[in-house]
C-alpha cells in the first residue's frame, strides 16, 4: 500500500465510523425508510402476481416476478442516494459553509455516509430476504457465486451512477430553490424507465427503446436482471459498457456543476 | 378554567385557517408548483395503470376506468392528508420533543382539535377538487351516472374514509408520547397508503388481509369508489360508516391516554 492510499484509507475509515455512529442514533428512522423502500415493490409485486395468475405475462411467471421484485428491493437499497436532499439543505441553509474550509472535499463525506447507510439498511434487507426465503421457497435464488460476484460489480457501478445523479441534482440548489423537485421528477421517470414498476421487457417497445438510450436502465434494471440470472454473454458486456459511459457523463456534469456553483456561491456570500 | 366549548374551538380553528390562507395567498408560485406536482403524480399513476392494463383486462374485477374512479378518490384523500393532516397533526411528534405541546395544553381550547387543525396548506385543497374531478370524468367515460343514493353513499363512505385516515395519523403521532425519537413516523403512513391506489381485490390474499384488518387502508379508497361504481352493498356501507366512527372514538381515547402520560418536556 502506498503512502497516499494509506492516508485515504485512514480518512475514509474515520468518515465511515462517524457516519455509522450518526446513523446509530437514528435506527428507528432507518427502519422506517427501509419499510418505505419495501412497500413500493411489494405493491407492484402484489399486482403483477394477481395479473400473472397461473400463467405468464411477457415471459414472467409468478416466481419470476417475486424474484425480480425481491432483487429490485435489495438493489434499490444498495444504490439509493439521498444526497440531493442533503445538498439542497446544505446549500440553502448555509451548512456548506462549514464543510468547505475542511481539508477534504465535501463529496468524500457524502460517499462515506452512503457506504455506512447502505451497509446498515441493505444488510437489514438481506437478512429479511433470507428469513422470508426460508418460509417462501419462491424467492430463493439458485446459489451461483459467479452471478453474485458479477452482480456486486454491477451494483457498485449503479450506486456510483445514482450517487452522481443525486449529487449533481442537489447542486442545482445553487441556482434554484426547487432542486428536490427535479429529483422527484427524475424518480417519477425512473419508475418506468429504470424498471421499478415492471421489468423493462414488459414496457411498450417504444418506451423500452427510449430507455435504452438513457441512463435509467443502468441504475436498477441492469443489476437486478444480472442478479436474477436473466442477462448473459454480450448483453452483460453491453450493460457494463453502458454503466461506465453514463458514469463518465454524470461525473463530468457533476464536476462542471460543482465548479460553476461554488463560484456563484462565493459571489453570493461575499 | 372553564370547560372548553365546541363552538369556541370551531371559532379558533376558523380564525387560524383564515390567517393561514391569507399567508399562503402571498406565495402564489407555491400553488403552481404544488398543482404541477399533483398533475405529474396523477399522470404517472395513469401510466402505471395503463401498463398494468396492457397485460390484463381487469384488476381484481375492476376495469380501467373503474380503477381511475378509485384513483380520483385516492388523490382527493391525499389532498386531505397534505392539506390538513401533515401540516397539522403531522407536527405533533416534533412538538412533543421540543416541548411546544405544553403551550397548546395550557390554552382553553380542546388540545386534540387545536393540534389537529391548527395549520393547513390551502393549495393542497386543489388536489381534493382535482381528485373528485378525475373520478367524475372516469364515471362519464364509463357512461355510468350514479343514483342519488349512490352519491349519498359515496359521501358518507368518503367521510368515513377521512376519519380512518385521520385516526391512523393520530395513532402514529401518539407513538411520540411513548417513543420520542420517531420524527419520520409519517413515512410509515406514506408507505402503506401507497397500497390504497388500487382496489383491494387486486391484491393476493395475504396483502388483502393486511389492508383490511391490520392497516385498514382498504376502507379508505376501495369502499367510496365502490359506491360510485355500483359495487357497494348496504351492509358494507354501514360497516364502513361504523369503522369511521369507531376510528374517531379510538383516536380520541388514545389521545386521552397519551395526554395523561405526557408530563411536559420541561419537567
Amino acid at each position: 500500500m502506498t503512502a497516499a492510499a494509506r492516508v485515504w484509507a485512514r480518512r475514509y475509515g474515520a468518515l465511515m465510523r462517524n457516519a455509522w455512529m450518526v446513523d446509530l442514533q437514528y435506527r428507528a428512522s432507518i427502519v422506517l425508510w427501509v419499510l418505505w423502500g419495501v412497500m413500493e415493490p411489494a405493491i407492484a409485486l402484489g399486482i403483477w402476481w394477481s395479473i400473472a395468475g397461473t400463467g405468464a405475462v411477457g415471459g414472467y411467471t409468478r416466481t419470476d416476478f417475486a424474484r425480480y421484485f425481491f432483487a429490485l428491493t435489495l438493489v434499490n437499497q444498495l444504490t439509493i442516494a439521498w444526497d440531493s436532499w442533503y445538498l439542497d439543505r446544505w446549500i440553502r441553509e448555509g451548512d456548506l459553509n462549514f464543510k468547505l474550509p475542511r481539508p477534504l472535499h465535501p463529496v468524500h463525506e457524502a460517499i462515506a455516509d452512503n457506504i455506512a447507510y447502505k451497509a446498515r439498511s441493505a444488510g437489514t434487507l438481506l437478512l429479511i430476504w433470507v428469513v422470508v426465503s426460508l418460509v417462501w421457497p419462491v424467492v430463493r435464488l439458485p446459489f451461483a457465486p459467479k452471478t453474485f460476484a458479477i452482480t456486486a460489480v454491477a451494483v457498485v457501478l449503479a450506486a456510483m451512477l445514482r450517487f452522481l445523479i443525486s449529487f449533481t441534482t442537489g447542486l442545482m440548489a445553487f441556482w434554484t430553490t426547487r432542486a428536490t423537485s427535479i429529483m422527484e421528477l427524475h424518480a417519477g421517470i425512473s419508475l418506468f424507465l429504470a424498471g421499478r414498476i415492471a421489468p423493462l421487457s414488459l414496457l411498450p417497445p417504444v418506451v423500452a427503446g427510449v430507455a435504452s438510450w438513457l441512463w435509467f436502465p443502468y441504475m436498477l434494471s441492469f443489476p437486478v436482471t444480472v442478479l436474477t440470472g436473466a442477462v448473459h454473454g454480450p448483453a452483460l458486456w453491453a450493460g457494463f459498457r453502458g454503466q461506465l459511459i453514463w458514469i463518465g457523463i454524470w461525473l463530468f456534469a457533476c464536476r462542471t456543476a460543482w465548479r460553476a456553483g461554488i463560484k456563484r456561491y462565493g459571489a453570493a456570500g461575499g | 378554567m372553564s370547560r372548553p366549548s365546541r363552538s369556541r374551538a370551531g371559532a379558533v380553528i376558523g380564525a387560524l385557517w383564515k390567517l393561514n390562507a391569507a399567508e399562503e395567498l402571498q406565495y402564489r408560485a407555491n400553488f403552481v408548483a404544488s398543482f404541477a406536482s399533483t398533475v405529474f403524480y396523477l399522470f404517472t399513476a395513469l401510466l402505471t395503470l395503463s401498463l398494468f392494463f396492457s397485460h390484463a383486462t381487469a384488476l381484481g374485477g375492476w376495469d380501467f376506468w373503474e380503477v381511475v374512479v378509485l384513483l380520483g378518490v385516492f388523490n382527493a384523500l391525499s389532498g386531505l392528508v397534505e392539506g390538513i393532516l401533515r401540516p397539522g397533526i403531522g407536527d405533533l411528534a416534533a412538538q412533543v420533543r421540543s416541548g411546544n405541546l405544553d403551550l397548546v395544553l395550557s390554552r382553553p381550547v380542546d388540545a386534540q382539535v387545536f393540534v389537529s387543525f391548527r395549520h393547513i396548506d390551502v393549495w393542497r385543497f386543489a388536489d381534493i377538487l382535482l381528485g373528485l374531478g378525475v373520478s367524475a370524468y372516469a364515471l362519464v367515460h364509463l357512461g355510468r351516472f350514479p343514483s342519488v343514493l349512490q352519491v349519498a353513499a359515496f359521501f358518507v363512505t368518503l367521510v368515513a374514509a377521512a376519519l380512518v385516515v385521520y385516526a391512523i395519523w393520530v395513532i402514529l403521532m401518539s407513538l411520540a408520547f411513548w417513543f420520542v425519537s420517531v420524527e419520520n413516523i409519517a413515512t410509515l403512513f406514506d408507505a402503506v397508503f401507497e397500497g390504497a391506489r388500487y382496489p383491494v381485490s387486486a391484491y393476493p390474499a395475504a396483502l388483502r388481509f393486511l389492508f383490511f384488518y391490520l392497516l385498514p387502508i382498504a376502507w379508505t379508497t376501495t369502499i367510496p369508489a365502490s359506491a360510485l361504481t355500483g359495487r357497494l352493498n348496504a351492509a358494507t356501507g354501514f360497516a364502513a360508516a361504523l369503522v369511521g366512527v369507531g376510528a374517531l372514538v379510538f383516536s380520541r381515547l388514545l389521545w386521552r391516554a397519551a395526554i395523561r402520560r405526557y408530563t411536559g418536556a420541561s419537567s
